[in-house]
């Protein structure tokens, strides 16, 4: 008889490994809270980006985001095959640019080490530069143009793992309000508010920002916090050359979707869980952006939003099976990189459903490594 | 030092001497002694509730990063409003005198702050500090009336010359940055403490509480750190075990440690009580 998973959260981390494990013949159950996608996932960017989001070294956190990139191009093929749903996928590659003088020493030691890493980054300055982007201000000094970087669009994404879902058999039950959590021990038990009844052999917990609430039940500390990102885009116009790279630089990014849909992020602070957009969240990526793209002064965002990122304590997500419960997996925390770190999670999460080990690297992602309550 | 300083019924002895023991920098009196990088922190959060948990007063960050056109709107700084931190901005990133003192302009134009860390580094693999181009950039800073902080190699003669040439402390490394090593000549460091008439700052490349601790009972007036706090796995944490650390080497060191000795000794001599 096949195993039957349950999987808490409908969010691109829910629903990929949801896929992942119908693909490999589970029968999986998909409980959301409110709608599928409507969090952190319908709100991001989506930029598949580890290189520019990981300027330091190459850490754990790091090699988990390249494995995930390398996955990329197959997984997408995936989705959209078994889905019937298009979405965008953009091998744009980036740029990171930087304005001053001094930058070009930190710069300079990314692309090293960034080149063994899978990385064929170059520093383009000057004409190069400009030649390759022609939006950008003339006062940015240099960029690190990294050409495996790509970017897809979040919503549509995030739609089509959810009808990939619905198409390899995994039943999404919607809207459930609060969900309660009882025996975990002989096999799992999820009650909805309106009276639903779940039953499974194994729970993946991908709660997101809402991952926190079950510590108590589990008995570890599940340091995960929502930080608030707000985000706006702009809409193209004609005498507009289109911003062929996503654009990084050490105060936010921007990137121009299909269409010409020009969005820029990200504003991060602290609000709990409200969602709200807020105008200091906002004006200061007015403020910034038209710096690095001088078309955009005087122009008007015409939508804001914000989503609610998972941040962990050390800054990793956590992942895998609980030896206190052995039946419940979590997979949450991913923070600013949960599309980028969908297939590579759900990768692993079906790994550790299927019985085996995860590669030794992966310690770094333990859920229990921050001990017990 | 461990004068009552009145009206905080509760505290211990050495509780009253770490709040009695200030120290300064050029005109400004400081009561920690923990200088606290902003960067590489995991997400706002963790950064806000270290730093909150440092007791830190003097915050670093590099220049570069930051939004000079609108501090306010900075994606680290922004989360500082509210706060009366003092900001030690640097000039990392700087590979000569020229470049670090451009940079340091730039910051004290933007109204941030007129002190600076000097941070010349030539080598992108050790980011070890380039000694002549430090001295340089602190000798015209000094004159154009920054509070001059450099970041220098633990080297007891330059330190003097950094002194000489009016830097308000001196900041040897204890190791590289960011490789917490610890510290890698304690010898140097107690002989850059003897000779210096200013406040002699360790900064980079500790790794632990147990370095923070011996650094200080070399009699070093502070620490200042980024990587050991940011990259643990709780940040908030060890920012606190570093606040500790710092109080527990600061405190042996006005202590006075005893001799070290050769065999046990027991504490009331045999020889006292022989028979003559």
């Amino acid at each position: 008889m096949k195993q039957r998973i349950l999987v808490m959260g409908g969010g691109v981390i829910g629903l990929a490994s949801a896929f992942e494990l119908a693909g490999r013949g589970y029968e999986v159950t998909v409980l959301e809270a409110g709608r599928c996608g409507g969090q952190a996932s319908g709100a991001a960017a989506g930029m598949l980006a580890p290189y520019s989001e990981n300027l330091e070294s190459p850490d754990d956190f790091f090699q988990l985001c390249r494995a995930s990139l390398e996955l990329y191009p197959e997984w997408q093929r995936r989705v959209r095959q078994v889905s019937a749903c298009g979405f965008e996928y953009t091998a744009s590659g980036s740029l990171y640019a930087v304005c001053h003088e001094a930058d070009m020493l930190a710069l300079e030691s990314r692309r090293l080490w960034q080149r063994e890493h899978g990385s064929s980054a170059e520093i383009l300055e000057g004409d190069r530069l400009f030649a390759a982007e022609a939006q950008l201000s003339r006062q940015v000094r240099a960029a690190l143009w990294t050409p495996e970087e790509s970017h897809v669009y979040a919503p549509d994404y995030v739609k089509a793992l959810e009808q990939g879902c619905r198409r390899l058999g995994v039943q999404i039950e919607e809207d459930l309000g609060g969900i309660r959590l009882g025996d975990l021990d002989e096999r799992i038990e999820a009650a909805a508010a309106d009276g639903r009844f779940f039953t499974g052999d194994q729970l993946v917990i991908a709660a997101g920002a809402w991952a926190g609430e079950w510590s108590g039940l589990l008995g570890i500390r599940i340091p995960v916090r929502p930080i608030r990102g707000q985000i706006c885009a702009y809409r193209a116009e004609g005498s507009d050359p289109p911003l062929r790279h996503m654009v990084f630089s050490s105060q936010g990014y921007l990137v121009q979707k299909e269409g010409g849909t020009l969005v820029c992020g990200a504003s991060e602070d602290m609000a709990g869980f409200d969602t709200s957009v807020t105008e200091r969240g906002i004006d200061r990526l007015i403020h910034w952006n038209k710096k690095m793209i001088p078309a955009l002064e005087g122009r008007k965002p015409f939508h804001r939003w914000a989503g609610l990122r998972p941040a962990t304590q050390d800054g990793a997500p956590l992942i895998g099976r609980l030896q206190g419960h052995p039946r419940v997996l979590l997979a949450v925390g991913h923070y600013r990189n949960g599309i980028l770190l969908s297939p590579v999670t759900a990768k692993l999460t079906a790994d550790c459903i299927d019985g085996r080990a995860l590669p030794a690297w992966c310690a770094a992602f333990r859920p229990e490594r921050f001990g017990p309550v | 030092m461990s004068s009552y300083t009145g009206g905080r019924a509760g505290l211990t002895g050495a509780e009253r001497t770490i709040e009695a023991d200030s120290w300064r920098i050029g005109e400004t009196t400081l009561t920690s002694r923990f200088f606290l990088g902003t960067g590489l922190f995991p997400n706002p959060y963790v950064q806000m509730e270290a730093i909150e948990a440092s007791g830190a007063e003097v915050l670093t960050f590099a220049i570069r990063r930051v939004n000079l056109d609108a501090a306010e709107d900075d994606s680290i700084l922004q989360h500082l409003q509210g706060h009366s931190f003092i900001y030690l901005p640097n000039t990392s990133g700087a590979r000569t005198a020229d470049e670090a003192v451009r940079i340091a302009r730039l910051s004290r134009a933007s109204g941030l702050s007129d002190w600076i860390k000097v941070e010349i580094s030539a080598n992108e693999r050790t980011l070890l500090p380039d000694p002549i181009e430090t001295l340089k950039a602190t000798e015209i800073l000094v004159k154009e009336g920054f509070t001059v902080l450099p970041y220098i190699s633990d080297d007891p003669v330059i330190c003097k010359r950094l002194e000489e040439a009016g830097a308000a402390a001196v900041m040897p490394g204890a190791a590289p940055i960011g490789t917490g090593l610890g510290l890698l000549n304690p010898y140097n460091i107690g002989l850059i403490v003897e000779e210096s008439t200013v406040p002699v700052i360790v900064d980079a490349g500790l790794g632990t509480a147990s370095d923070v601790t011996k650094a200080m009972e070399l009699g070093v007036s502070g620490v200042l750190m980024n990587t050991p706090v940011a990259k643990s796995k709780d940040p908030v944490r060890m920012a606190e075990a570093m606040k500790h650390a710092i109080t527990a080497g600061r405190l042996a060191y006005l202590s006075g440690r005893m001799a070290k000795k050769r065999y046990a000794s027991a504490s009331s001599g045999l020889d006292s009580f022989k028979l003559q």
